[in-house]
């Protein structure tokens, strides 16, 4: 077998509700802005939970033309800006004929604004007043169609649905179809915008989404002993992955290696976690390998952490199988979707952006909203509240979906060579 | 290219369909050389309003038989297609799945997810408010429920994704899942797709789009690619899942090896959300990125099954493409058929049952019809079209898969030699 082929990080787009762009994310994540608050400017009906993460500060127009910000999704919008913008980011000019660049993007739902309303003026006014666009534009693969489309890219192109470790399983897939020679340069992300009246019902039903409407900033509170679920997030996260000798060969600024992926099952139960936490061990496990590092060159986790009751101590346990209890007590772990929310199809790869930039930033994001450790969660070394400086050999980014998806993603900091 | 050694080399070991042409792999394959159509009139809901009304059902199909009624009950129609698919290709391929089966993983993808819960669950929201929304509506509606059913129904640990590119769906899945066997993430997936969109909205949805065929009055003529009276396509449901192995650990166990997945194409079209490139020119890309992947003389290509779903424009830029990326004069002598006429638009499962079906004619060495090919379109000149089921030589087959929004994908599957 031929040597394997590396690939790297070399730019980063990124829509949330910590900002829009790079910079502004990452100030916010260092900063450990709290994003939840009462919903504004969705149309919720009488959903029985209130609030989210919004990304406010993302304005449709400044990406999007004025034919598609009318008609396509809001996850399709997010999708193209946070691709528009992580190529920018990588100073990365498309070829002609756009073949050695291809997208992979997760979503959870795809274009759901889309769907209900087709759907509810179906119900309402008949089968045909029915819109042309209600698949095209609500179908899940829409938003890598769309970013390719839009940007030129021929490569392969195909969308993650894999819940909420969709994104982590996109990048991983990604890196994939570069090491196998099926493109130079890929679009990996996710994007999803499910801030609708049915999914925080079916959510809420599934009693997965956090009460505490007194303390919207509060709500999500990882590993804390006082935890009740988390809070909807909504945007999108791209990186741009290069085969190393292509980025070098352009002169690209390498963000960090990506080293590994590793996904696994849990087999277990639709909604549960494995709680022995063997099956996302799995996952780490397989990553660390391909990444041909030492679990004890791990110094930091962007854990899961969706502040869910069984998930949290599930996610530690995996890490202290994977680490050991020696070198699991000194790893940093923190779980940013306390200040992000839960961004579902997009997170992992969020979460995989703003690991990619503690590595490269040597500055560990904070876990706000942790005040009580839950002793089930214990045995990690949690970055508590404020963000704190590292230089890290290697971090591993985590994610599980409902379904029993697990996946993990290694980044290497780029030493030149 | 030096050759793969048996390690790096996949092969498909086990075949479960659950399709409008029956359920398990030897009676829909004799239905398909028979060159029947499991076409009808929609009996799943009353489509007396709808602009089409006609669709490939499957019929016969118990979920019972397969799954206990308590699962049954919280999995939509989508995801009791799969895990019968799947029960069906474990089966068929004499898998024995170990307890702890970290080496087994499974792609299974969809092109909508559970069509029904949703719109279930989206009139319930509209009409009794979000607190009669069941808890399991959420789950049984996402896309990947139907991979996450199949991973727990047979204890498979090892990867486990839903890739999704609408109508080249389980295409991908197939070749995603292929290429976690090769870079060594497992040893052994269960690959495909399923799709149960025959409802009231996603009929009426895609109706909208303008893709599909009325030609209600004649349920079994409607689907009929290629031909130049054709309006559209027909709505198909199915579940269709292969057992792909690391060839070596087939050979060691003795599995009969049905053919070997030898190549791999994905491009993307960049060109239009619904429309294909007139001159096919990614799909001929993916065609040439599927034989150079696995170092495959374009000239050994006897057989194409082509995602021809009967629209005007699809079936006529296929055709094109398979011409610009085999060149004129091979193109002449390849069988090519399009088998959704008989079996309709399966969607998210059409690709892995039709590459089902490309399979088994590498393994029959026979290759089955497009029917209701009555006069050839011009535009669709240029390749053999297969009119009636015959035995003849196949050393490679493509299987060819389009998705709205320009998503191309093809797989070589090649013979294995004795």
């Amino acid at each position: 077998m031929s040597p394997r082929r590396r690939v790297v990080v070399t730019g980063i787009g990124v829509v949330c509700a910590l900002g829009v762009g790079r910079e502004d994310v990452w100030r916010n994540t260092i900063a450990g802005t709290p994003c939840g608050a009462p919903i504004d400017g969705i149309e919720i009906g009488d959903a029985p939970v209130r609030m989210a993460c919004q990304a406010h500060g993302f304005v449709v127009e400044d990406f999007v033309d004025r034919r598609l910000a009318r008609r396509a999704d809001r996850t399709t919008h997010f999708a193209l800006a946070a691709g528009r913008l992580a190529l920018a980011d990588a100073r990365l000019a498309i070829s002609e004929d756009g073949r050695g660049t291809g997208c992979i993007l997760g979503t959870g739902t795809g274009g759901n604004h889309v769907r209900d309303e087709n759907h509810t003026i179906m119900l309402e006014r008949g089968v045909d007043r029915i819109s042309p666009f209600a698949i095209p534009y609500s179908m899940c693969n829409h938003p890598p169609a769309e970013v390719a489309m839009q940007l030129g890219l021929r490569g392969p192109t195909m969308a993650m649905v894999t819940a909420c470790a969709a994104g982590a399983d996109a990048v991983g897939t990604s890196a994939a179809v570069i090491r196998r020679g099926d493109a130079q340069a890929m679009l990996a992300g996710g994007t999803d915008a499910m801030i609708t009246p049915l999914w925080i019902a079916g959510f809420d039903a599934m009693r997965v989404l956090s009460r505490r409407e007194d303390d919207p900033a509060g709500a999500v509170r990882p590993f804390d002993l006082a935890r009740d679920g988390f809070l909807i997030g909504e945007g999108a996260a791209i990186l741009v992955l290069e085969e190393l000798g292509h980025a070098t060969a352009r002169g690209a600024t390498i963000i960090c290696e990506i080293a590994g992926y590793g996904a696994s099952a849990d087999a277990h139960h639709i909604t549960d976690p494995d709680p022995t936490g063997q099956s996302q061990a799995r996952a780490m496990r397989a990553a660390i390998a391909e990444a041909g590092v030492d679990p004890g060159d791990i110094g930091y986790i962007n854990a899961h952490g969706g502040a869910s009751r069984p998930g949290d101590p599930s996610e530690v346990a995996a890490m202290r199988l994977v680490l050991g209890d020696v070198h699991a007590a000194r790893t940093a772990v923190s779980a940013t979707k306390a200040m992000h929310g839960h961004c579902m199809g997009a997170t992992g790869a969020l979460e995989a952006a703003l690991t990619v930039l503690a590595v490269a930033d040597g500055r560990i994001p904070p876990t706000i909203n942790l005040r009580d450790l839950d002793p089930e969660c214990a045995g990690v070394d949690h970055v508590v509240g404020v963000a704190r400086e590292a230089r890290l050999s290697a971090a591993l980014s985590t994610n599980n979906g409902l379904g029993g998806h697990n996946a993990a993603l290694v980044f290497v900091p780029w030493q030149g060579r | 290219m030096t050759p793969r050694e048996l390690r790096e080399r996949v092969v498909i070991t086990g075949i479960g369909l659950v399709s409008p042409l029956g359920i398990g792999r030897t009676d829909a394959w004799a239905a398909a050389l028979a060159g029947r159509s499991g076409a009808g009139p929609v009996t799943h809901f009353d489509a007396s309003g709808h602009g089409a009304q006609i669709a490939f059902e499957v019929k016969g199909f118990d979920p019972l038989t397969y799954i206990d009624r308590r699962a049954a009950r919280r999995m939509d129609r989508s995801s009791h297609l799969a895990v019968a698919a799947a029960a069906l290709a474990i089966e068929d391929a004499g898998l024995v799945i170990p307890p702890d089966a970290e080496r087994y993983g499974a792609v299974i993808s969809t092109g909508n997810g559970g069509n029904a819960t949703y719109e279930d669950a989206h009139r319930t929201l509209l009409e009794r408010g979000p607190d009669r929304i069941s808890p399991v509506a959420l789950p049984m509606i996402i896309c990947n429920m139907a991979a996450g059913h199949v991973s727990i129904a047979y204890g498979l640990k090892g990867p486990l994704a839903c890739v999704l590119t609408a109508c080249a769906s389980s295409l991908h899945a197939l070749g995603e899942a292929a290429d976690i066997i090769r870079r060594g993430a497992a040893d052994v997936m269960l690959a495909g797709g399923s799709e149960a969109a025959i409802t009231p909205y996603a009929m009426a949805a895609l109706d909208a789009s303008r893709a599909m065929s009325h030609r209600n009055d004649d349920p079994v003529g409607a689907s009929r690619p290629f031909d130049a009276e054709r309006d559209g396509f027909v709505l198909g449901e199915a579940g269709a899942i292969l057992v792909l192995e690391r060839m070596d650990l087939a050979l060691e166990r003795d599995a009969t090896i049905v053919a070997e997945i030898a190549g791999y194409g994905a491009t993307s079209d960049a060109h239009h959300i619904t429309e294909p490139h007139p001159e096919g020119c990614e799909q001929a890309q993916a065609i040439r990125r599927a034989l150079a992947s696995g170092g495959i003389d374009p000239a050994s290509v006897d057989h194409v099954n082509a995602h021809a779903t009967s629209t005007l424009a699809g079936d006529a830029s296929e055709v094109q493409g398979i011409i610009t990326a085999l060149g004129a004069r091979d193109a002449e002598r390849i069988a090519v058929s399009a088998t959704k006429s008989m079996h309709g638009h399966c969607l998210g499962a059409t690709g892995a049952l039709e590459a089902a079906l490309t399979a088994l004619a590498v393994a029959d060495q026979a290759v089955p019809p497009t029917i209701n090919l009555d006069c050839l379109d011009p535009a669709c000149f240029g390749v053999d079209h297969v009119r009636t089921a015959r035995n003849q030589v196949i050393r490679t087959a493509l299987c060819s898969g389009f998705g709205f929004g320009g998503h191309n994908a093809v797989l070589a599957i090649c013979r294995v030699g004795a």
